[in-house]
């Protein structure tokens, strides 16, 4: 091993530690329930009752004009729910490197383990969380109020971009949270102001024409909502265009991420 | 040597960048306006931690860093360990690396401590199964018991410790660095650390150690490297080093800053040894001498400013650094009274058994703390004659005895 020459790539580095990013993700989940009660359910809580916010608000209080193809409460679910594990990942990677300090001081540990486990371990929420949406999906059919498609197969596709999408930018925030701690309340901001751009609580076609939905179209965020709830709960597949453009954002973000990463790796143990 | 060292480290440095809250905004606007963030720290900026260090380390070989605090000892053992890379130089590092930084570092106090074994485990290098075999073992070691299937939050500071020490010598590294970790745990627990690291030296294991008790140092480590502000200072025998570094101490805590030194003689020259030589019972010097014959060891000394507080001390090592004979005044009991004008001091030794081979002679004169008035090292060498080479560094005087006519005396 010589400690000038170049860093191994982030993927060879991740493959051959996939046995430690594993165990920490267990012990992140395993750490995150000892001691309370009721466990994972309390990872299924903050989600639903944020569904059930938003489905009393726009449902009851101030009825949305919104012609969504399915129960609004359901299509509010498919898009929360994935928002959920990107924002929790980047928040979480905004914090995993100094959290994670003795160990990136004191032991020899590859830094690029800590974003991933970041990354995985919401995905595990994430897809603990999704029975419950497929129950809420077959409690909505037998009342005859939608129909199951098949489409629900092409969802672990829309996963994987996904988890490119943020474990790239993970990889990014992660390296710059380092460097700038500003960068956590920033970023706080920033993804409030994202969640109301992009189409979690409204269809993007039902944004006024003009500057506004040219804004929520650009979003590169758009097209990995349309393909998650086109896919999961919609029954249908969206138009190509749409899956071009996610499978550019996952491509450019992953690249940014790993390019950042990799240019601050070297510094990360002594600033943390 | 054939085989090549497990670390070297040619001319290794290390700058910090400066974290002023100013320097970081400059370069987060840098970062994100002009792209800056990865260009190299420009030279001269920042605080130099360490520079020119050079340092091999052969398999088995145990080098300690001794030196004050900041001196740049933890810096090298991170940079050996690859948790900082050098800004200037190499620094290569053959086979897996153990670092025993911080024990324990990184334990997760909600989970049990067979789960943080496993972990840290891994971090260190080892595969699941690996780790999974060697897992009874780092339980008995660590002495835990029941505890193990335990939150590690409920751990006494000893249990932790223990645990964290165990897991870290359980890869059998080939370099491992030992970070001033040997103070902690029990007098019995200190001793089990120590023979397994013993242990890990016999078996080949290089071993890099940063400690202030330079007794331990002397014990454990064949060579020493003694760092001041971040630069070596000497580089030898882990004795020459420690001395070099206790006088240094001695004489700063007597107000006269860093005794006068170059990497062979340093001292405040209130005294200086003039002459160092061996000398046959005529007087004579000489440059070979017959295994076992008489020989002295004359110190010829001029006193600057008489002196009451005073020890004369010699050392003999073989060319290669091993230690063969030390002592001085101090040890034996002598009392000094009052040193001044010229002299000298001699030392006889009735037979010189020594093995053949070249000997070197490292002369002192100190205070009883310490602080060097004049410490000279291979100031002296002479060459070790005999009719059979024996190998060692000791020859007594010896006859062999066979019980009856079994062998033949050889011929005169």
């Amino acid at each position: 091993m010589s400690a000038t020459g170049l860093n191994p790539g982030i993927i060879p580095s991740l493959v051959k530690q996939r046995g430690l990013v594993a165990v920490l993700v267990e012990r992140e989940l395993k750490a995150r329930y000892r001691g309370t009660l009721l466990g994972y359910v309390w990872s299924l809580v903050n989600p639903l009752l944020l569904i059930a916010v938003y489905a009393v608000v726009f449902t009851l209080v101030i009825p949305a004009r919104i012609p969504s193809p399915v129960p609004y409460p359901l299509f509010l679910f498919a898009g929360v729910l994935p928002w959920l594990f990107a924002t929790g990942s980047l928040l979480d990677a905004a914090v995993v490197l100094p959290d994670n300090g003795p160990l990136l001081k004191k032991v020899v540990c590859p830094p690029e383990v800590f974003p991933a486990v970041t990354v995985s371990s919401h995905l595990v929420h994430h897809l603990l969380a999704l029975p419950i949406l497929l129950a809420v999906m077959v409690a909505y059919t037998v009342a005859g109020r939608m129909s199951f498609s098949w489409t629900i197969v092409l969802l672990p596709l829309v996963l994987a971009l996904w988890v490119i999408t943020f474990g790239g930018l993970s990889l990014a925030v992660a390296a710059l949270a380092v460097h700038f701690r500003d960068l956590k309340d920033l970023l706080h901001n920033l993804l409030n102001l994202l969640f109301f751009m992009s189409p979690i609580i409204y269809m993007p076609d039902s944004v006024p024409e003009g500057t506004l939905r040219n804004i929520v179209h650009a979003n590169p965020v758009t097209p990995l909502i349309v393909l998650y709830r086109g896919v999961a709960v919609e029954g249908h597949v969206p138009q190509a265009s749409w899956w071009g453009w996610a499978i550019v954002v996952a491509g450019a973000s992953w690249l940014f991420g790993a390019f950042v990463f990799s240019r601050l790796r070297d510094s990360i143990a002594e600033t943390v | 040597m054939t085989t090549p060292p497990a670390v070297r480290i040619r001319g290794a440095g290390k700058r910090y960048p400066s974290l002023t809250r100013r320097g970081k905004l400059n370069s987060l606007k840098g970062a994100l306006l002009h792209g800056e963030l990865w260009r190299r720290q420009r030279s001269g900026e920042g605080f130099l931690a360490l520079a020119d260090v050079d340092l091999e380390v052969a398999r088995g070989e145990t080098v300690a860093l001794i030196g004050p605090n900041g001196s740049g000892k933890s810096t090298l053992l991170k940079l050996v360990s690859g948790i900082l890379h050098p800004t200037s130089g190499t620094v290569d590092v053959a086979g897996r690396v153990t670092a025993l930084i911080e024990l324990g570092a990184g334990f997760h106090p909600e989970i049990t401590g067979r789960e943080n074994a496993i972990i840290n485990g891994m971090m260190l290098g080892m595969s699941r199964s690996e780790v999974m075999g060697r897992l009874p073992d780092i339980i008995e070691f660590s002495g835990i018991g029941p505890f193990i299937d335990q939150p590690v939050k409920t751990y006494s500071s000893g249990m932790y410790v223990r645990l964290g020490f165990a897991v870290a010598v359980a890869p059998e590294p080939d370099v491992l660095v030992v970070d001033e970790i040997l103070a902690v745990g029990d007098e019995a627990f200190a001793h089990k650390c120590l023979d397994r690291i013993t242990g890990l030296q016999r078996n080949g294991t290089a071993i890099l150690l940063v400690s202030h008790d330079l007794g331990l140092v002397e014990a454990m480590a064949q060579r020493a490297l003694y760092l001041r502000e971040g630069r070596p200072v000497f580089l030898g025998s882990a004795r020459a080093a420690v001395s070099r570094y206790r006088a240094d101490v001695a004489s700063e805590e007597a107000g006269q800053g860093p005794a006068k030194a170059s990497a062979k003689r340093w001292g405040n020259q209130a005294v200086t040894l003039d002459t160092v030589e061996l000398v046959d019972t005529e007087g004579a010097p000489i440059q070979v001498i017959r295994s076992g014959e008489p020989a002295t060891l004359r110190l010829a000394y001029s006193v600057r400013e008489p002196q009451e507080d005073f020890v004369f001390g010699i050392a003999v090592h073989s060319e290669d650094g091993t230690d063969v004979y030390g002592t001085n005044t101090d040890i034996e009991g002598w009392q000094p009274q009052e040193l001044s004008g010229r002299g000298e001091m001699r030392i006889e030794f009735p037979s010189l058994e020594l093995a053949p081979g070249r000997y070197l002679v490292d002369a002192a004169v100190h205070t009883r703390l310490g602080m060097a008035f004049d410490y000279a090292c291979e100031v002296c060498s002479f060459l070790v004659t005999a009719p059979v080479v024996w190998p060692g560094c000791y020859a007594p005087r010896h006859h062999w005895r066979p019980d009856g006519p079994v062998m033949l005396p050889p011929a005169e």
